[in-house]
């Protein structure tokens, strides 16, 4: 084999090295956040891989890079001891033996099932500083009743009357359906994005020819955030919007309620 | 019986290093003699350690001392109907012992999209994720950042684990 070839072999080591061990780094990870069973990787064939590659490594994150494996690896052998341990206790049930019986058992029967091994704690609640501070607080925000009272302002309001198709259309109960309407303002969303190269401002984006038209805007696209067309970002003090390719059907973890309010100006 | 009944923080109950302080060395016999007096009242004070979930065995994990908790707990246990009367539903229950028991049979630990994926076979996917919500706000589950589920404080303190698990074996369906 000649020096050339050599270095040629070396590299391509090194490059499939790499990606092995961030492979082995990866399934190691899932298997910490329990989504696979520890015994899914086979930790002999894992530090079998690290002596192979182990000449490759050239760089300082190389060897960084096997180091992290290594302590991967031995987080899996510590489940793995974990699971034994836990099989032999008494506590040892299948996962999926616990599945069909949630599955097949009555709700009545689950509550009762539980109540048989449910010791509630007991506590007495009180007062705390901190909760007296919050009542004064907002005792002394609280208008008089009157006050309040005035506020609301209470109307018979109209009888059922007919109205045209024009009204209808205008008020958004008749005219194009609502998948048609989302996918309209999802084809809007993407071209301009194809336009600008980079994320739309949400008010540049949802503001209209009226404040009833940006309501609607603002509706519509509340529902592409939600059903995953597009994502919703806070960029620096402005919020903007980035759509997505495919709609994605998966809810992202950690996903929150975020009301907008609208100002009338608007 | 101050320290233990009135909660002062997040959670109820006292540690063992406040005992030590208030009550002095020889806290356990004092803890033993109300025990005593507790018992006639259906009460019991319970010593709950915070052990590792992935530590999780019969004998509850080991714990260093400043972890350990004195909390007051009920000896016996509740029916439907006193359940019912103390604020639970039904199906809320259903579901918390169904979430626990799965816990327990992962080692106490599982993703989140797979609890809500049990629970909503049964209960339907919202109300799976309020549920799952409830238990958390609750302490009977806690969740990590990347999503992974594992056994709260409460659960830890106000569930007999063996006995939920051999009375889910033992189930008739």
């Amino acid at each position: 084999m000649t020096s050339t070839e050599k270095t040629k072999g070396s590299r391509t080591g090194l490059s499939s090295g790499r990606k092995e061990l961030k492979e082995i780094i990866e399934t190691c990870d899932s298997i910490s956040e329990r989504k696979f069973n520890p015994f899914f990787l086979d930790v002999k064939l894992g530090v079998e891989t690290l002596r192979q590659y182990f000449p490759f490594w050239e760089t300082f994150e190389d060897h960084c890079l096997d180091a992290h494996t290594i302590n991967r690896l031995s987080e899996v052998v510590r489940l793995q001891n974990t699971q034994l341990k836990f099989q032999s206790s008494a506590l040892y049930v299948d996962p999926e033996f616990v599945t069909r019986k949630v599955e097949r058992m009555s709700e009545k029967k689950l509550a009762e099932v539980f109540l048989q091994s449910w010791h509630p704690v007991t506590e007495l609640e009180q007062l705390t500083n901190g909760a007296v501070a919050d009542a004064l607080d907002y005792w002394n925000l609280l208008l008089p009743i009157e006050e309040r009272w005035k506020r609301r302002e209470y109307s018979q309001g109209n009888r059922p009357e007919t109205t045209d198709s024009d009204t209808l259309t205008g008020l958004g109960i008749r005219g194009k359906e609502f998948g048609e309407q989302l996918i309209g303002l999802w084809n809007d969303l993407r071209q301009l994005y194809s336009v600008e190269k980079r994320p739309i401002d949400y008010w540049k984006f949802v503001k209209g020819a009226s404040y009833q038209e940006t309501v609607q805007r603002a509706y519509y696209v509340s529902f592409l955030v939600t059903y995953g067309y597009a994502k919703l970002q806070p960029d620096g003090d402005q919020m903007v919007l980035v759509p997505n390719d495919e709609p994605s059907e998966k809810t992202a973890s950690g996903t929150v309620s975020f009301p907008i309010p609208i100002p009338r100006g608007s | 019986m101050h320290l233990l009944l009135f909660r002062r923080g997040k959670i109820p109950g006292a540690r063992e290093w406040e005992f030590k302080e208030k009550v002095g060395k020889n806290y356990e016999q004092v803890l033993a003699q109300l025990n005593e007096l507790l018992s006639e009242l259906d009460l019991e004070i319970k010593k709950v350690t915070e052990p590792r979930s992935e530590e999780m065995t019969t004998e509850g994990g080991r714990a260093s001392l400043e972890e350990a908790r004195y909390f007051v707990a009920l000896k016996g246990t509740l029916g439907v109907k006193e359940a019912k009367m103390i604020g639970w539903r039904i199906d809320n229950l259903a579901a918390l012992s169904a979430s626990v028991a799965y816990l327990v049979s992962k080692q106490g630990k599982a993703a989140r999209e797979d609890l809500e994926k049990l629970l909503a076979q049964k209960f339907g996917r919202w109300k799976a994720i309020t549920l799952v919500d409830i238990f958390l706000r609750t302490g009977y589950l806690e969740e990590d950042d990347a999503g992974t589920m594992s056994l709260g404080w409460r659960t830890r303190s106000e569930i007999d684990l063996r006995a939920l698990m051999t009375k889910m074996a033992e189930a008739k369906v």
